[in-house]
């Protein structure tokens, strides 16, 4: 749409991009942000290792006592016992702007900062989450231009981009930069919540977009609470989290699985099978500096080897049914009580929201992304259930981005490569202080063509 | 017509309740195979006081009073879980080192001033906007959704409910006004397409304007995009044993949680039974 009245209206003046272009997937957990690292002349490929993963908090230790603000939580902590977190970002949405800007200013103007740029001399490409409250939009627009002074600014919502990113099937040839793919329906399983986004274009159908509330902190925190059964670990965030990516796996049969790892009753007592069951022994910091996982030895006593008695002294859980049960709640959010269906289900809801002929593209181009999909497991049982709740007309063609972790951030740079597309999406911040916020937002709605 | 390869549907398998629950004592199983109860066989040997308290003697607003405190705590639980930050921790901003210019929240504008010192969270905003679109029928970024040209009428007195649709705002430049397509189905119905009805199951794609014009709608609200909850003919949820996880199968009758043996049980009565509810 935009570049069809782009013919009628003049471009405005002072329409100028600047030299960079830093792009920033703002995600609850980590912040994914790098430079777009060429120009389209020399048409080099966005490398995915120019996008720096900057863990978006303010993390306090009760041990050193020190406050870790953004990339220094990664880079200089090295004891994550008892470690208390402030994440500016809530339910995927930027609402505390006072931690947020000490953040940014760590990660992108800070003298020590890895991605130090100068603002007015860049442009600023950010992501939000789908579905945003208005007024956090603005908010960030007026942080970005009037706190920040950007030279310029995009933001559009995460799942957007990846339709620019390349194509994870096989079969489809990867387009060219700045060129979206056609039809893509994306599914994000972010820290927060999980999100079903249907593109056209690299345009998405709002009114199919679905949010299911289970997301990774959910995950690590039923983790959490769920351990606190055997050992005390109601302060670790950090190694819950540690434990979580290390062990939970995607059930493929969850009632046989279960099965197999119980204890059994009085009278009818089960052999618990070994193959599920892991001892993760816990880091200390002094000895162990990460924890790890290794397979259930029943003869170690636990309180034992608590005291360094009996084999080298190690702080361990056992984990058994935990290890799928927990990540269980994005296919059956039922579990904790949630009125909300599970993923597969989520995915049908926005899919049958659509008009009938829409059904099969989008069918055949899932593509999963986020942190939490890289369960092992996760592809097969989504692919499966959808499976089996499509009619068997319809092709169901799932796939993972090769990254799913940075595949946004990578869409991002390859849309940012291309300068006519993105020239005619950014606000430049004299357009901005001219037309001012609502007209900047309308915009990004693509309601304001250029 | 229906020449097409024999074609199967998905089976929706759903377990049927085979008897009702039975009371006994300290807990109650769940599912039971015993012969329904006949009343004419009742000698009085029951308990009277857990009869009167079992379903007969409760009122329904007791019922619904002790179902809607579970409710209530299950959505504690998850707000809980849905938490983002450590519980009961402040951590204020470091200082910056002297040269950095300015306090941490000073902000450059008034607008930055008042973003930064807001200590709203996100509730906050969701209320906010909810508020606000009940009060005025549309969000704050929809405001000149209205075109100029509009404005330029004399405010229409005619009640909105009897007005005659206007054409489509030009700003938006969609080419039509969205209108549902009749090849719309709910999901429930997408399980029953009859293979012999249409044997064109995948449909063609609709025309280009209609995609448009599905672009062109607005955004759902935050709340309108949840996943919707399971369809009423779906399983009950499962339920799991608060001691060692497995699937609970005794329900304490002191506070409703879920145990799957007598050993966890007994656990779940020495060290963690709490009295939320009967």
């Amino acid at each position: 749409m935009a570049s069809k009245q782009s013919l009628t209206q003049p471009p405005a003046s002072g329409n100028t991009l600047a030299p960079r272009t830093l792009i920033v997937d703002n995600g609850a957990h980590t912040i994914k942000a790098g430079f777009s690292s060429a120009t389209t002349e020399t048409n080099q490929e966005p490398n995915l290792d120019d996008c720096q993963i900057i863990a978006n908090c303010l993390a306090r230790s009760t041990r050193d006592k020190r406050t870790y603000v953004g990339p220094e939580l990664l880079d200089e902590c090295w004891d994550f016992g008892e470690l208390a977190f402030r994440r500016p970002v809530e339910r995927g949405f930027v609402v505390n702007w006072e931690g947020e800007k000490a953040i940014w200013e760590r990660s992108f103007v800070d003298g020590r900062a890895k991605l130090k740029c100068d603002p007015h001399e860049t442009n600023l490409v950010l992501t939000e989450s789908p579905n945003a409250p208005a007024a956090l939009q603005r908010n960030a627009g007026e942080m970005v231009f009037e706190e920040f002074e950007f030279a310029s600014y995009y933001r559009t919502m995460a799942p957007a981009f990846n339709a620019y990113a390349p194509s994870p099937f096989p079969s489809t040839a990867t387009s060219a930069s700045g060129v979206p793919i056609e039809c893509l329906l994306v599914v994000d399983v972010g820290h927060s919540h999980t999100t079903v986004t249907p593109l056209y274009q690299g345009r998405p159908f709002h009114s199919s977009c679905r949010r299911l509330e289970i997301g990774g902190k959910t995950l690590t925190n039923r983790l959490k609470e769920v351990l606190t059964r055997t050992v005390e670990v109601q302060k670790e965030d950090w190694i819950v989290q540690e434990i979580k990516e290390d062990v939970c796996f995607i059930s493929q049969d969850f009632n046989s699985d279960i099965e197999r790892v119980w204890k059994g009753g009085l009278k009818d007592p089960r052999e618990i099978d070994t193959s599920i069951v892991v001892d993760y022994v816990l880091p200390d910091y002094e000895a162990v500096k990460r924890g790890f996982f290794r397979e259930h030895d029943p003869k170690i006593s636990r309180k034992a080897r608590a005291l360094g008695l009996d084999g080298p002294r190690e702080h361990i859980v056992t984990i058994g049914n935990e290890r799928f049960t927990v990540s269980e709640l994005l296919f059956t959010p039922s579990d904790i009580g949630m009125q909300q269906e599970g993923l597969p289900a989520t995915i049908l809801q926005s899919i049958y929201s659509l008009p009938q002929g829409l059904w099969q593209p989008f069918l055949a181009n899932i593509l999963v992304v986020g942190g939490s999909s890289k369960f092992a497991g996760f592809m097969g049982r989504l692919e499966s259930e959808l499976r089996s709740r499509v009619s068997e007309d319809y092709i169901v063609r799932v796939a993972q981005a090769q990254d799913p972790v940075k595949n946004v951030w990578l869409g991002g740079a390859r849309l940012a490569q291309n300068e006519d597309v993105l020239k005619e999406r950014v606000v430049t911040r004299q357009e901005y202080l001219e037309h001012g916020d609502l007209w900047t937002r309308r915009r990004f709605a693509g309601k304001i063509a250029r | 017509m229906a020449t097409g390869p024999l074609r199967f549907r998905t089976p929706h398998i759903e377990e049927l309740p085979i008897t009702q629950s039975r009371q006994a004592p300290g807990f109650a199983w769940v599912a039971v195979a015993a012969p329904p109860e006949d009343p004419s066989k009742n000698w009085g040997t029951s308990n009277r006081k857990r009869a009167r308290a079992a379903a007969t003697g409760q009122t329904d607003s007791q019922k619904e009073a002790l179902s809607a405190r579970q409710q209530r705590e299950t959505e504690r639980k998850i707000r809980e879980l849905n938490s983002d930050n450590s519980k009961d921790v402040q951590i204020p901003i470091p200082k910056k080192e002297a040269g950095g210019g300015g306090g941490a929240r000073a902000g450059k504008t008034t607008n930055t001033k008042k973003i930064l010192a807001s200590g709203k969270t996100f509730a906050h905003y969701l209320d906010d906007e909810e508020a606000e679109i009940a009060r005025t029928g549309r969000r704050d970024g929809e405001a000149e959704v209205v075109p100029a040209a509009v404005q330029q009428q004399r405010a229409s007195k005619t009640p909105l409910a009897r007005r005659r649709p206007r054409e489509e705002s030009s700003m938006s430049g969609s080419p039509a006004p969205f209108k549902p397509a009749s090849s719309y189905a709910p999901p429930s119905d997408a399980m029953d397409i009859d293979p012999g009805e249409d044997d064109d199951v995948v449909a063609s794609m609709p025309s280009q304007a209609n995609i448009e014009a599905l672009l062109n709608m607005p955004p759902l609200t935050y709340n309108q995009a949840r996943s919707a909850p399971p369809p009423t003919n779906a399983p009950p949820p499962r339920k799991f044993c608060e001691v060692c996880g497995y699937f609970g199968r005794v329900k304490c009758m002191k506070c409703g949680a879920m145990t799957c043996s007598v050993m966890c049980k007994d656990t779940h009565d020495d060290q963690r039974c709490q009295k939320f509810y009967a």
